[in-house]
């Protein structure tokens, strides 16, 4: 009795990983050019990106969520569900992530920079040899956690109707009212999404610690 | 397009409804604290179905989203003759999902305690339940308080979730004002900016905190 | 520029006659003008002037905090001075001058005339991920724009130089202390600096490693061709290497000359104090 709503959730689950997913890449621009914009030494480009981080930080995905799509409209904009969604999602995602870049690449010991300013590198060199490789590992486990706390976000876009997993839930609930099994399959499955990512953190961080740094 | 004279209308009706946004926070920080705790005791216990128990609760409830938490927890339970009020369920589920976040909090706690305080407890004679209550958590707390601070700020934020489940919150009661007009722009702008004031002041609090405590 | 300097220091008339008189015939590649350094109230540099002759090994000892690092790190550019100027082969290190005006000089001037400084730090500062190879051949390749094939030559004759030519494929955490620092030597080396500075370069090592380290350093300055300031407390070293000490104390120069006079007759009162405290040992 539990198979035969299964085959239900394959358009909405379909809906989900495509949400993270392309959720995931423009987040991951945003954190690179808010976290390198909060350290640049152009105090506007710092006031900028500290502006954006602190207002999607200060509230949530939802209320973000809502105002893109209900409260936008009003000045004209009017967005698809998925593309609010995704910008959501996105950009939500974008301003947590700058501050695993931004605390990383303050992470990496001051002596690096200096040893690379005395071998004469360019600014830019001494960020792309020397710093990003160093941080970019640091990053890896906070950025594998980003994408989970994101594919738990895209629940969220079920609110204004768009059909992942959730909304696929909830109408199908409404329908045939099987709420145990409906919804334990739907756990599960985003469960088995994530295991993926936990997974790889773990190795990650396993490796990390047993490696050469 | 911004209608000031309807937002100031409808600020009264969402500041009435922060009182439920606020109590809905603190009922479940508490949920999150007390089962964050036993969350972590459990992990570290002997008795091994115990601990893999609460580890696969922390995983489980960890990697997938509070709002099908919620759904479950308002949805399922009634089928089983356990009927939760919206308020109810919502302090659960939300004190439910964060309490894994607060286990961890807890568990870097404990583990910066050197080795030697739990040898020289030993060596006193004490109980284990005194190692903990006397030597172990007196030391681990403290330094942690600002991540639980940050956490309890994170829950804040998310209780709009629990609108889903049908709790009149601020969120809902911004909703509901706004079907009634067609005009959503002011009251998710004035929850937005409620939102942004109250919790980034709460965390500037957080930081002078960690300062302090650094300081000592 | 370098071509004169260069042929004044090849016939090297002045061999024989001392570093005193010598940097009054040839022109000096380091300049302190009146260098002061504070950071918010505490001033570190009083007033400094400063010059060191090519090839000129100028050992700095005095108590920590005096401002010896600090005025190295001046010269790397890692920090600015509050006021007064410093100048590399007669060129402006950390100014321009612009119509006639001197104003702050920006990072392509910096990038041009910090190419004639080299620096090896106390606590290393090998880049972790790259292995020791890596380490030696990635400015040369990056910066001075040499071919992956150069780069790698030059590199691997400089590991061999300072020992270490088995390590090339390791790893900076594979490596004791002391090989640590003998590959940050050729890491500096390698960029053929005209200058090298060596900040306390064996001050984080374990005792038993400090030798092998001082051996490199002192073969380097056996070849002649650099300049060398040297922070140290080992006096020994010093002696040894040196051909000029600077005795420092709360950001002053207090006492300089040849090391013999230096250890042997202290003029000053506090060098005297200072030397007493190594000679207990």
């Amino acid at each position: 009795m539990w198979f035969d709503i299964l085959p239900s959730f394959w358009e909405g689950t379909k809906i989900t990983i495509e949400l993270t997913l392309f959720s995931a890449v423009i987040a991951f621009f945003l954190a690179f050019a808010a976290g390198f914009g909060r350290l640049s030494k152009f105090r506007a480009v710092r006031l900028l990106a500290a502006t954006y981080v602190e207002v999607f930080r200060g509230t949530s995905l939802f209320v973000q969520l809502f105002w893109i799509y209900f409260a936008l409209p009003l000045f004209g904009i009017m967005l698809p569900k998925m593309v609010a969604g995704v910008l959501a999602l996105s950009l939500n995602a974008g301003a947590y992530g700058s501050e695993i870049v931004r605390s990383t690449l303050i992470s990496v010991p001051k002596g690096q920079s200096e040893a690379a300013i005395a071998l004469n590198m360019t600014p830019w060199q001494r960020t792309r040899l020397v710093i990003l490789p160093q941080a970019l590992v640091m990053m890896l486990p906070a950025f594998g956690n980003l994408i989970i706390e994101l594919l738990k976000g895209t629940a969220l876009v079920s609110l204004i109707t768009l059909s992942d997993l959730t909304f696929v839930a909830t109408v199908l609930n409404s329908s045939i009212m099987r709420p145990t099994e409906i919804f334990s399959v739907l756990l599960i499955i985003y469960f088995v999404i994530s295991l993926p990512f936990t997974k790889g953190i773990q190795w990650i961080e396993h490796r990390l610690s047993a490696g050469r740094y | 397009m911004w209608n000031w004279e309807y937002a100031i209308k409808i600020l009264p009706e969402i500041l009435k409804a922060l009182k439920i946004t606020i109590s809905a926070t603190f009922v479940a920080f508490v949920v999150a604290l007390v089962v964050g705790l036993m969350l972590t005791l459990a992990r570290r216990s002997n008795f091994k179905p115990l601990s893999l128990f609460a580890g696969g609760f922390v995983g489980f409830v960890r990697s997938t989203p509070l709002l099908v938490q919620l759904y479950f927890i308002f949805y399922v339970l009634p089928e089983y003759g356990l009927s939760l009020t919206p308020f109810v369920a919502g302090v659960i589920g939300l004190g439910l999902h964060y309490s894994t976040y607060l286990a961890e909090v807890y568990r870097g706690g404990i583990e910066s305690i050197p080795p030697g305080q739990w040898e020289a407890a030993k060596a006193l004679n004490f109980s284990t339940l005194n190692t903990w209550k006397k030597i172990i958590l007196p030391q681990s707390i403290p330094p942690v308080i600002p991540v639980m601070g940050n956490y309890l700020i994170t829950m804040f934020k998310e209780t709009p979730i629990l609108s889903a489940i049908t709790l009149v919150e601020i969120m809902q009661t911004a909703k509901m004002l706004g079907s009634h007009s067609f005009r959503y722009l002011e009251a998710f702008t004035i929850v937005g900016v409620l939102f942004l004031v109250l919790s980034y002041s709460s965390s500037l609090m957080v930081r002078r905190l960690e300062v302090r405590l650094n300081l000592r | 520029m370098s071509v004169p300097l260069k042929l004044i220091y090849n016939e090297d008339p002045t061999k024989n006659i001392g570093s005193e008189v010598r940097k009054n015939i040839v022109r000096p590649i380091v300049t302190y003008n009146n260098i002061s350094k504070s950071y918010g109230d505490l001033q570190v540099l009083k007033n400094i002037d400063l010059e060191i002759a090519p090839g000129e090994k100028v050992a700095l000892i005095g108590p920590s905090g005096s401002g010896k690092t600090t005025l190295a790190r001046l010269l790397m550019t890692l920090e600015e001075p509050t006021s007064g100027t410093i100048e590399v082969e007669g060129e402006m290190l950390w100014h321009q001058r612009v119509n006639d005006k001197l104003i702050k000089a920006n990072e392509k001037h910096l990038h041009q005339v910090r190419g004639n400084i080299g620096m090896v730090f106390q606590h290393f500062n090998l880049f972790p991920h790259m292995t020791i190879l890596r380490n030696v051949m990635e400015a040369p390749r990056n910066v001075l724009g040499l071919s992956k094939d150069e780069a790698k030559e030059r590199a691997v004759k400089m590991l061999e130089q300072v020992g270490l030519s088995s390590k090339i494929d390791a790893y900076p955490a594979q490596l004791s202390g002391g090989q640590k620092q003998r590959v940050a030597i050729a890491r500096a080396l390698v960029m053929r600096p005209k200058v090298m500075l060596f900040d306390e370069p064996t001050s984080a090592l374990d005792p038993e490693l400090v030798g092998e380290v001082l051996e490199v350093i002192k073969a380097i300055a056996s070849e002649g061709e650099m300049a060398m300031l040297l922070i140290t407390h080992e006096m020994d070293f010093a002696k040894d290497v040196a051909d000029r000490i600077l005795f420092f104390d709360q950001g002053k120069i207090i006492e300089q000359g040849p090391p013999k006079k230096i250890f042997n007759n202290p003029e000053s009162e506090r060098l005297q104090t200072f030397l007493s405290r190594f000679n207990r040992h």
